[in-house]
């Protein structure tokens, strides 16, 4: 069959080429992968809801089985989505296996992201994938938001009004943008169908074009590796892409897939029957985007109330917390390895890459952004902190408001440290040096060598 | 014979008397004996008479309804005025309960215990009410939530459906009062209750508070177990990490 | 046991998981058997072809060469040259190329302006007017008698109920709490108060009423608004007091609104204060 195909678009030497070429072998290296996976699987989950969702906010009466809905008017979009989880066979699993791998795409997108940070693997030449990495993270992002946001329910409802709050905070250009955004005045009836547009044409073709150029380039400047015996930054020592990557690679895929198909079944989520039809008057508690957006949602809760006014014109309180901190954020995030190059003077290739211990300043900014957003993430949800420590909601805040600044310091502090310590080899427990050789001198006396 | 049809007539005004007034005291008793349970229980606070003092409000005009709730859920009576008021088994036995209702209902006009059915209500309409009015405290799924400083709306599901009612007409704590129908309150119920008995068609409900616990099991189920995958494959035998 | 045993199993669990998925589907499903088998069904299959890489094939480890990625160096003629001489030598038309272009560009991003309307100033005004009776969710005018002593109702313009910039919070005190000033203290017929619904902060609705502290609070990020001074915000990122809207009564001794709310209701934006339109 292979000489079938290659007698029409002669592809045997490319394929030889192709299947012989020479991959690192590090597991870290197939972090990556569980996102593109992840990308597979929410593809193909996303067409089989595309074939029954409705993207029309026109008003419909229930009429299905779910009973504390029946009679009800809600939105076409919502009631497409409760007849797909209650009428649809295999279609309650789908949903979830679809919203289950969204969440595990941007976590692991974020796993894979901190692996190629704390190695160096941004360096030159791999700024331009750097890039596009950084691109694909904000268009997973987005993607995540659209896509919770169609099914019209009370909670990704809320959802979008704080978006276009933060719109509409923007200075001088806020409302006119959020007004060309939605359409018109929130809640507007045009939205949901727009969002629809996004979430299943425009940005799924952005992100497999930067995924392809993503592979692309990989393949061209081929990976890089971690230094060892044999390896330099000349050559390239791994193992081929046939037979061995490949069923790695295959294996890895079947199984991520397994395990968002086991959750997809067996674990609740996103239960928009619980939340009732979104309505513009009604707000129902804890109130939380999903995981990845939990950062900006703390950045809002913990920001104190500061709205400026000089010369008439206002600086709502929205504006820095969710428009101008994640803004700043991937805007350094994005530039990073031209700031380090510059900074450290290195402009050369590298190809092996650095253990994080090797390099403590890097590895230390790195693990204090790891704890400044986590910590955000965490003040996203400070109202479910509260009940479940029965602690005022009050003070929850405030010692988050105090941890933002403290935590990341310390976190960068101590790894600092840490990486110090591993990298010189001086090992220190519990405050004894590391044992040393002791010589004995010809007069008699013993001298500790090192 | 004269004196003899006089001391009968004594005697039989005498036990009238006695009779009559021994059915006076039983009919004093009961509001005695209630009484008597709420200045050993609840006057320290609350006053001889329900007037209030400065560590605990008036009970006159809080009515039947309210101390009925109170005391059922264990709310009451509370040791420690400053302490926050949570749900706990009652202190005090039905009989008890039903006394101090009493009392505390004679010491002004205030809402009645209410009758209560949830089978009545209609479920459409108890989720719409739910989700408008005591969703936003008591969470989506009615499992609780944090409404600022020491108050918390507690979750739902373990509450019987008279103290449910009970709570809403009267409002305890920081809860506002809840000027439902008969109907709209049958409603709800029936809708607490079906929140309460119903299976989650997803699978296991995690909590019910959606997407912080959605997330948390993302990362330390789904990305705990990729990782370790991908380390168990991306790793060669007889070899280490790196 | 062995590894090859093992990746047989793994493909056998695998093919009977989905056909058990095809059985229960067939019966008429249920998700928590489908995901089941399916993740069985995909899981047998990657353990197996998993185990299958890293115990059963024998890959030794190879080297290949890095090609180097800086071109070889001056002298000879770069990639635009040669032919393309046509267009790197006349730098003038290739400039004006360059504007045209760009000029272009820009004409043909204009149409996204069709997306939407411009705000003008319905930022500015809400549904309410000037004797516009106050009406709950289900249609009803309101009395302050309706309204139960620590309570608090939504309330609509009749006619508007459901209206998302107009929806108010009518909240009935005890006499004597309310310490309001200026005209804003005229604006409580019977100490029934009413507030914009809307969160200054994000515009999420403000739907937790503390009774026995008289706060409003926003459970979306817990702005905390004090309902016997004018709501004005006390905890949390809200800077904005919740505007009041301006209540009387009509002749029936109905709830009445006065007029729209004095000022913007929502988030606040930049020319908040300025007035006018956008």
């Amino acid at each position: 069959m292979i000489g079938w195909i290659d007698s029409r678009l002669g592809v045997d030497s490319w394929a030889r080429k192709a299947l012989r070429k020479v991959f690192p072998d590090h597991w870290s290296f197939l972090l990556g992968e569980i996102a593109l996976f992840t990308f597979i699987v929410l593809v193909a989950t996303g067409v089989f809801l595309t074939l029954f969702y409705r993207p029309d906010a026109t008003p419909v009466v229930y009429e299905g089985p779910y009973a504390p809905l029946r009679g009800r008017e809600v939105s076409a979009a919502y009631e497409s989505v409760l007849r797909l989880s209650f009428e649809v066979r295999a279609g309650l699993v789908m949903r979830q296996i679809h919203h289950w791998a969204a969440l595990v795409f941007v976590a692991s997108i974020v796993v894979h992201a901190a692996r190629v940070f704390f190695t160096g693997a941004f360096r030159r030449p791999r700024e331009i994938n750097w890039l596009v990495g950084v691109g694909l993270l904000v268009m997973a992002l987005m993607m995540g938001f659209t896509g919770y946001s169609l099914p019209d329910d009370l909670l990704s409802g809320t959802g979008l009004r704080i978006g276009y709050s933060a719109i509409i905070s923007i200075p001088f250009i806020g409302p006119y943008l959020a007004y060309l955004a939605f359409g018109g005045e929130f809640p507007s009836e045009g939205v949901i169908s727009r969002l629809f547009v996004m979430h299943v044409m425009l940005f799924p073709a952005i992100i497999i074009g930067l995924i392809s150029a993503h592979l692309a380039i990989l393949v061209r400047q081929k990976h890089a590796q971690f230094p060892a015996a044999g390896r330099t930054e000349t050559n390239v020592v791994g193992k081929r892409l046939w037979p061995s990557q490949v069923f790695k690679s295959t294996g890895l895929m079947l199984i991520t897939a397994a395990v968002l198909a086991v959750m997809g079944g067996l674990v609740q989520i996103n239960a928009i029957w619980e939340y009732g039809p979104f309505d513009a008057t009604t707000v129902s508690s804890p109130a939380q985007p999903d995981w990845y957006m939990g950062w900006l949602e703390g950045a809002i809760r913990l920001w104190p109330p500061f709205e400026p006014h000089f010369f008439g014109i206002t600086l709502p309180a929205m504006f820095i917390p969710s428009v101008l901190l994640p803004g700043i954020f991937f805007t350094l995030f994005a530039l990073w390895p031209f700031v380090e190059a510059r900074a450290i003077k290195d402009h050369e290739e590298h190809h092996l890459l650095d253990h994080p211990r090797d390099v403590p300043f890097r590895t230390a900014v790195g693990a204090g952004g790891l704890a400044f957003v986590t910590v955000l993430t965490l003040a996203g949800g400070n109202d479910v902190l509260a009940l479940m420590f029965n602690v005022p909601v009050e003070s929850v805040t405030w010692f988050l408001r105090v941890a933002i600044f403290v935590v990341p310091a310390a976190v960068a502090a101590v790894t600092y440290r840490i990486a110090l310590e591993l990298r010189d080899g001086d090992r220190r427990v519990f405050g004894r040096k590391k044992a040393t050789f002791l010589e004995r001198s010809a007069s008699g006396g013993y001298e500790e060598k090192p | 014979m004269r004196g003899a049809t006089l001391t009968a007539v004594a005697v039989i005004v005498f036990v009238g008397a006695s009779l009559g007034s021994g059915v006076a005291r039983a009919q004093e008793d009961p509001m005695r004996e209630a009484r008597d349970l709420f200045v050993s229980n609840c006057a320290s606070c609350h006053g001889a008479d329900g007037q209030g003092t400065e560590a605990g409000p008036s009970l006159q005009g809080v009515g039947e309804a309210s101390a009925d709730f109170q005391l059922r859920t264990g709310r009451m009576p509370l040791s420690n005025p400053d302490a926050p008021t949570l749900r706990k088994p009652p202190a005090f036995d039905e009989d008890e309960i039903a006394l101090l209702v009493a009392y505390v209902g004679s010491l002004g006009v205030g809402p009645e215990i209410p009758r209560v059915d949830p089978e009545s209500g209609e479920l459409p309409q108890g989720s719409e009410l739910f989700i408008a009015h005591c969703a936003a405290c008591h969470g989506a799924t009615a499992t609780g939530g944090a409404v600022g400083g020491n108050a918390f709306a507690p979750g739902l599901h373990e509450s019987s459906p008279l103290t449910v009612a009970e709570a809403m007409i009267t409002g305890p704590g920081e809860m506002p009062v809840f000027a439902f129908s008969e109907g709209e309150r049958n409603s709800i119920l029936r809708y607490v209750e079906y929140l309460r008995t119903t299976e989650s068609p997803g699978g296991f409900d995690i909590g019910g508070i959606g997407p912080v616990s959605e997330g948390y099991v993302a990362w330390v189920l789904a990305m705990l177990i990729l990782v370790l995958t991908v380390v168990v494959i991306g790793t060669q035998r007889g070899e280490k990490g790196s | 046991m062995n590894a090859e045993r093992g990746v047989q199993l793994a493909f056998v669990l695998s093919t009977l998981s989905s056909i058990g998925l095809v059985i229960v589907y067939l019966r008429g499903g249920d998700p928590q058997l489908e995901g089941l088998l399916l993740g069985a069904g995909l899981g047998g299959l990657g353990i197996g072809i998993a185990v299958w890489a890293t115990r059963l094939m024998n890959s030794p480890e190879v080297t290949e060469d890095r090609e180097s990625l800086v071109s070889p160096a001056e002298g000879e003629p770069g990639p635009l040259e040669g032919e393309g001489e046509a267009v790197t030598r006349r730098s003038a038309l290739v400039r004006m190329l360059i504007g045209a272009g760009g000029t272009l560009t820009a004409a043909l991003a204009i149409p996204t302006l069709s997306l939407g309307p411009t705000p003008g100033s319905s930022l500015r005004q809400t549904k309410w007017t000037a004797g516009a009776r106050l009406v709950t969710a289900a249609g009803q005018a309101l009395r302050p008698a309706d309204i139960p002593f620590e309570g608090v109702t939504t309330a609509f313009p009749e006619g508007e109920v459901g209206s998302a910039d107009s929806q108010t919070v009518v909240i009935r005190l005890r006499p004597g709490l309310l310490q309001l000033d200026g005209r804003a203290a005229t604006w409580t017929p019977e100490d029934c108060v009413a507030y914009s619904k809307i969160c200054t902060h994000a515009g999420c609705p403000v739907g937790l009423y503390r009774s026995a502290a008289h706060e409003l609070l926003c459970p979306c990020h817990q702005s905390t608004f004090d309902v016997l001074r004018g709501a004005v915000p006390v905890f949390g990122p809200a800077a904005r007091a919740l505007p009041q809207l301006p209540l009387g009564l009509d002749d029936e001794g109905y709830l009445v609104a006065l007029g729209d709310f004095p000022e913007p209701v929502g988030p606040s934006f930049w020319n908040l204060e300025r007035g006018g339109d956008e």
